[in-house]
């Protein structure tokens, strides 16, 4: 179901596999185009509605990752860069670190020209501070890419949303002052 | 003639792009509160701690750096705190603008969006 008449400049029919919201010009006309009644409309976009919602939670789920390992990138990069200041001064980082919960312990970081980066999958791999700074770089760049993505894709759900409430809402009104006619017609007629 | 029950207001594609645009800044306008208060609170975290430097008496301080306490020399903390403190607050400057700028914005709507539907429509927090 495409978006058909009323070019009146829509928006996107769909945006990564989310489907665009039909703006409705006339209730009336939407209807008949549709050849659905009122209740059978309201249950369609009922249903849309709650995909909509599913769509929206699963977005916000990858949204909270991405903005949980965005800081984590960052303070390697810190750790990394404070390793390759070390290095000149020919003297050891000293550094407490958590062995089990609650319990430090002290280890001593000489002069270092490599670090290992987790690659995740049980990797890990060896690399020189410059190399790692830039992976590290990269990730981070690529992380904060994919998250302005997100964010345009829950920006454009969310007015999918909006747009359907807006339209339950008017085939509601419009289903209640069509039966407010007949009644009000009813009982002339039989008089 | 008719009750009210079924309006019959119109509501046309600028209308909606308004309300559109009304909830994206309502939705923009609550993270940023959020937003708000954690740089309000790294900023108070910031202070208690260039406060404790000011009183200990070590040479060498645990800062934290990403997972670990490195042990780093005194002088070398007050100034990362400092330039911590510095980002934080310029972070937190340009947050409260574009908090009053959508507020700014979604005043503007609401006049709008009230004007054309009324009661109609509820555009208020619940």
């Amino acid at each position: 179901m495409m978006a058909s008449s009323s070019g009146s400049g829509e928006a996107a029919t769909e945006r990564r596999g989310i489907p665009g919201a039909q703006f409705v010009e006339d209730v009336q006309t939407y209807l008949a185009q549709a050849g659905l009644d009122a209740n059978s409309a309201l249950a369609f976009l009922q249903e849309r509605l709650q995909q909509y919602k599913l769509v929206e939670m699963k977005l916000l789920a990858q949204q909270r990752d991405l903005q949980a390992k965005i800081p984590d990138i960052e303070k390697c990069l810190d750790i990394v860069a404070t390793l390759q200041a070390k290095k000149g001064s020919g003297e050891a980082l000293l550094a407490d670190f958590e062995v089990s919960e609650g319990i430090y312990s002290r280890a001593r970081i000489e002069d270092t020209d490599s670090v290992c980066l987790w690659l995740g999958a049980n990797v890990m791999l060896e690399y020189s501070c410059e190399e790692a700074t830039a992976l590290l770089q990269k990730n981070l760049e690529n992380a904060k890419a994919s998250l302005e993505v997100l964010v345009a894709d829950l920006q454009f759900l969310r007015d999918q949303v909006t747009i359907t409430q807006v339209t339950i809402a008017r085939v509601y009104n419009w289903d209640v002052h069509q039966k407010r006619i007949r009644q009000a017609g009813a009982p002339v007629k039989d008089s | 003639m008719q009750q009210g029950g079924g309006s019959e207001t119109e509501v046309t594609w600028d209308d909606q792009q308004n309300i559109n645009r009304f909830s994206k800044l309502n939705n923009r306008f609550h993270e940023l509160e959020d937003e708000i208060r954690i740089a309000k609170e790294t900023n108070d975290n910031l202070e208690d701690a260039s406060n404790e430097l000011i009183l200990t008496d070590e040479e060498v301080v645990r800062f934290q750096i990403g997972e670990v306490f490195a042990h780093v020399p005194k002088d070398e903390v007050e100034s990362r705190i400092e330039e911590m403190k510095e980002v934080t607050t310029k972070n937190l400057g340009k947050l409260e603008e574009e908090k009053d700028s959508v507020l700014a914005q979604m005043a503007e709507l609401k006049k709008i969006l009230y004007g054309k539907f009324g009661d109609s429509i509820n555009l208020e927090e619940d």
